[in-house]
């Protein structure tokens, strides 16, 4: 009772000096209160989005625990380190053993082997493509269409014809640019189309092998792929879901594309050029006139005219140049193809007025025409990659299907992986399977190798008794290949369902119950593996993605400085408001000392002015945070960035209250502020009672 | 009769910069208790300094102070603390109240600091003393809206409300009016009478020193008449 009277005793002299001196409590308030609440709101922010990016790491590749090889001379970075280029973590030598050795543990869920490496698409161009369509119609032997198929043929001349007359204009090597003209000026001629028109063997190889690659390949695609157990990772990865077509059946070679690799790199570009800008226009509401982005992809759509052309037939073309002078594009003068041309390109000139309309019409009329994917479910692409000893490996792979993970739809970093078998991934990463041996035998018995040792190697290929001739060398062309080796395709595109789970891996993926004792867990599971002679690191979900899972440390540590920083300055102006004001106080606590007050009630006195402040400034920055945060709770935060959906596990985030954090970030504050001033209350504990008897009026 | 205050040899010396300032030389002097003494002199003659030491809020260089029997040189800052709430009661020239309490609550302070009673008891003890002083009508007002020497009231009241043996005064009049400050010497002669209560307040002013019971003169820190 007694303690609770002196309490509000200083509570009331606290109160009257912090009104005494109110532009110094006000500021200093303001400033706990800003603490307060940058710390509510930002620890708040930071657990959701570890909770959110948790969940996307653990639901979509990493898992709880990543287990690699303890020679690997790179860390594991699921979603790519900082630096480019392709890690070397070493191989798990038959992953049976450390599964096993990891399924006696109770709290472990799965291990999933996994592999992660990166390939090339092969990739033709459009007139391989064309004649690819030519091919076809030909075996159809339907003549309008093969008509249609010339005739378009015809137009991608005249197309690499023009380009050619602009490449001479500016490249030094004329005599190459002559070859070329002369190669062209022979397949416009009538002759050359008609024989083109007959099937003639010839003249189509010799489009194929002169012609087509004077428009050069396609640029080639990177592709990241992750080879797997795709049976044991859809079980234990709930965010995998199938976008187009089937999953990839257990014990098949292939591959599942990623939705947004699909989307950002294999589709038509003028579908690609669309979809960009309908996000930015429509979704980010980023008006074309005024912004130099918008501006440069409303530039380069009226170029991919032929991205529509290519794939039109007659009917289509006759079609869509109804349809188009129905919206109000008018045609020209010339043929279909030439009117149509113009109409497809002013239908490409999009603005802000008629953006939104031409981007339905274009789905909802051209898009069902043309091929608006480069690949797509049911194909078969090559795939190259480097092996680890260097070389390149091909590797045919059908397309079961397209995926993405859930949530993470827009997300370049969770989209930028593909699946594929964990067979494959082996062969890719240049070991041997049974079946790749085979093929290797089977070429090496066509072409006559014979295996010979090292030490009878100058005897087999100079024995014989043979003694050597000098011949004169005869400068000859080059003769055309007389035969190639036919090898089949011994490479089967099944597998032993089985196989997967023994032999290589790159690294796995753990799987736990729960993930409570994340932490300890990593540890003794790196034991145990360690006593039973497997030499592995494991390392948890957040290290294993890479530079993403450092992102959430990163953002802590800033907000601690920033944090800090407030402190500083709050704590200095606090103990100099304290220090100066002991002097305007001066008779009044040599008052209190003279009649009896211990010293430490002074400083109690200064420290409740301080406690007072931090609480008062600190509601109000809590009350602030609350508001925002349940603001934020209902409207989400949209992700301004792919690193963002990521973290956020989807294109919003929505804040959630945590008491803990709410209640506990004013306290704290108000608590360091009233700790930090107690040097300042001691120094104004100084003050002597003898102090109060001078005069000093 | 016991001694209130007994002072023996003592001497204070101030260091100022590089040299020191002697406030007291060898001063011996003994009060009794129930005295209602003056200390008188000039300025600068060590009156504070003395009240200071009889006030435990200083401890002579040399020699010893004795309040109610009990050596002071010795003591802890903390025990001064406590011998002053327990044994002493203060007033000053400029009254001192802390502004934001009412009268109730400033004379109210020193027993709530003290603890160890309830509300009842303090509120018997605050009511007899204002009722003593005449503040009673007062008793809810803030102390910045009194008069001078209603201030010194409280202030009388505040300094006796631990029932001390000793009250110390610093020119208790010195900020009043000579009718006012007559009233209050008035007032502290009675409670003097009645509570036995030793009074040693310093002054310079001739009224006030023709009502003490004993003058001390100080001159130069020394003591020239006591």
């Amino acid at each position: 009772m007694q303690v609770l009277e002196l309490s509000s005793l200083i509570v009331k002299v606290a109160f009257r000096n912090l009104w005494l001196y109110r532009l110094k409590t006000v500021v200093i308030a303001s400033l706990l209160g800003f603490g307060s609440f940058l710390s509510i709101v930002g620890l708040t922010l930071l657990r959701d989005v570890e909770a959110t990016m948790q969940e996307s790491i653990i639901g979509s590749v990493a898992g709880h625990l990543q287990m690699y090889s303890k020679k690997a001379k790179d860390d594991l970075a699921i979603f790519g380190s900082t630096f480019m280029g392709r890690q070397d973590i070493g191989v798990l030598e038959d992953i049976s053993t450390y599964r096993d050795a990891l399924l006696r543990h109770p709290e472990v869920q799965a291990v999933i082997p996994m592999g992660i490496d990166m390939g090339m698409l092969g990739r033709g161009n459009e007139m391989d493509e064309s004649l690819d369509v030519l091919r076809a119609a030909l075996k159809g032997g339907d003549p309008v269409i093969i008509n249609e198929r010339v005739e378009q043929l015809g137009f991608q001349i005249e197309q690499l014809g023009r380009e050619l007359a602009e490449r001479k204009k500016v490249t030094q090597d004329q005599v190459e640019v002559v070859k070329e003209e002369a190669d062209l000026a022979k397949v416009k001629e009538a002759a050359f189309t008609e024989s083109v028109a007959r099937g003639d063997e010839s003249a189509l190889q010799y489009l194929e092998t002169r012609i087509a690659p004077l428009s050069g390949e396609k640029l080639p695609i990177y592709l990241m792929y992750l080879g797997t157990d795709i049976d044991l990772y859809r079980q234990n990865f709930p965010k995998f879901r199938v976008v187009a077509g089937e999953v990839l059946p257990p014990g098949q070679r292939g591959i599942m594309l990623s939705n947004k690799v699909r989307e950002d790199q294999l589709k038509n570009t003028a579908a690609r050029l669309f979809d960009k800008l309908n996000k930015r226009v429509v979704k980010l509401k980023i008006p074309i006139k005024g912004d130099a982005e918008n501006l440069r992809l409303v530039q380069d759509l009226p170029r991919q005219y032929n991205q529509i052309m290519a794939y039109l037939d007659r009917a289509e073309a006759v079609e869509l140049h109804e349809s188009l002078k129905q919206l109000g594009i008018p045609a020209t003068e010339g043929t279909l193809i030439a009117q149509l041309v113009q109409q497809v390109k002013d239908f490409l000139k999009v603005d802000d007025q008629n953006f939104e309309a031409r981007y339905r019409w274009f789905y909802e009329q051209i898009a069902p025409k043309i091929k608006l994917y480069e690949i797509s479910p049911g194909e078969t692409i090559l795939l190259r990659s480097y092996t680890k000893s260097g070389y390149i490996k091909s590797l045919p792979l059908k397309v079961y299907g397209v995926y993405s993970f859930q949530g993470l739809e827009d997300s370049d970093i969770a989209g930028v992986m593909n699946i594929i078998d964990l067979v494959s991934l082996r062969e890719l990463y240049g070991q041997m399977t049974e079946s790749s041996l085979k093929e290797l035998q089977e070429m090496r018995s066509q072409v006559g190798i014979k295996e010979i040792a090292a030490e009878n190697a100058e005897d087999a290929l100079f024995g014989d008794g043979a003694a050597a001739t000098v011949e004169s060398r005869v400068e000859a062309p080059t003769p055309a290949p007389q035969a190639t080796i036919q090898v089949k395709p011994v490479i089967p595109d099944m597998f032993d369902v089985t196989e997967v789970g023994k032999g290589l891996a790159l690294n796995a993926a753990i799987k736990l119950k729960d993930d409570v004792k994340l932490q300890d867990l990593k540890e003794s599971l790196e034991k145990d593996l360690k006593s039973q002679g497997l030499d592995v690191k494991i390392v948890d979900w957040q290290q294993a993605s890479g530079f993403v899972g450092q992102f959430v440390v990163i953002v802590r540590l800033v907000l601690i400085f920033a944090l800090g920083v407030i402190f500083v300055v709050a704590l200095v102006i606090i103990n100099n408001s304290i220090i100066v004001g002991t002097l305007n106080r001066i008779r009044e606590i040599g008052t209190m000392r003279a009649i009896g007050a211990q010293k430490s009630f002074v400083v109690e006195m200064f420290l409740a002015e301080t406690a007072i402040t931090g609480l008062i400034g600190s509601c109000v920055g809590t009350f602030i945070a609350l508001g925002l945060l349940i603001w934020l709770g209902d409207y989400g935060i949209p992700s301004s960035h792919d690193v963002v959906t990521f973290l956020f596990s989807g294109p919003r985030l929505y804040p959630k209250l945590h008491p803990g954090i709410i209640l506990l970030s004013p306290l704290f504050v108000t608590g360091v502020a009233t700790l930090a001033s107690v040097y300042a209350a001691r120094h104004a504990a100084h003050v002597t009672p003898a102090e109060a008897m001078q005069e000093k009026e | 009769m016991s001694l209130a205050v007994r002072i023996e040899n003592v001497s204070k010396v101030y260091p100022l910069g590089k040299t020191s300032v002697q406030a007291l030389k060898n001063i011996e002097l003994a009060i009794q208790e129930g005295e209602f003494t003056t200390i008188a002199g000039p300025s600068g003659c060590g009156k504070s300094t003395l009240l200071n030491l009889i006030g435990c809020m200083d401890t002579p260089t040399t020699g010893e102070v004795y309040v109610e029997g009990q050596p002071i040189s010795q003591l802890k800052d903390k025990e001064l603390t406590r011998l002053r709430l327990e044994k002493l009661g203060f007033i000053f020239q400029s009254f001192n109240l802390i502004p934001v309490l009412t009268v109730y609550q400033n004379i109210e302070f020193p027993l709530l600091i003290h603890g160890g009673f309830t509300k009842k008891e303090r509120a018997a003890r605050i009511d007899a003393l204002m009722e003593e002083v005449g503040l009673q009508p007062q008793a809810q007002q803030k102390s910045n809206e009194l008069s001078g020497g209603q201030r010194q009231r409280v202030a009388i009241a505040r300094a006796l409300v631990t029932q001390p043996r000793i009250v110390l005064a610093d020119e208790p009049t010195a900020n009043l009016d000579s009718a006012t400050g007559e009233r209050i010497i008035d007032l502290m002669k009675t409670i003097n009478r009645t509570h036995k209560t030793t009074f040693i307040f310093s002054t310079h002013d001739p009224q006030v020193m023709k009502q003490a019971s004993r003058v001390v003169r100080l001159k130069d820190g020394a003591v020239l008449e006591a």
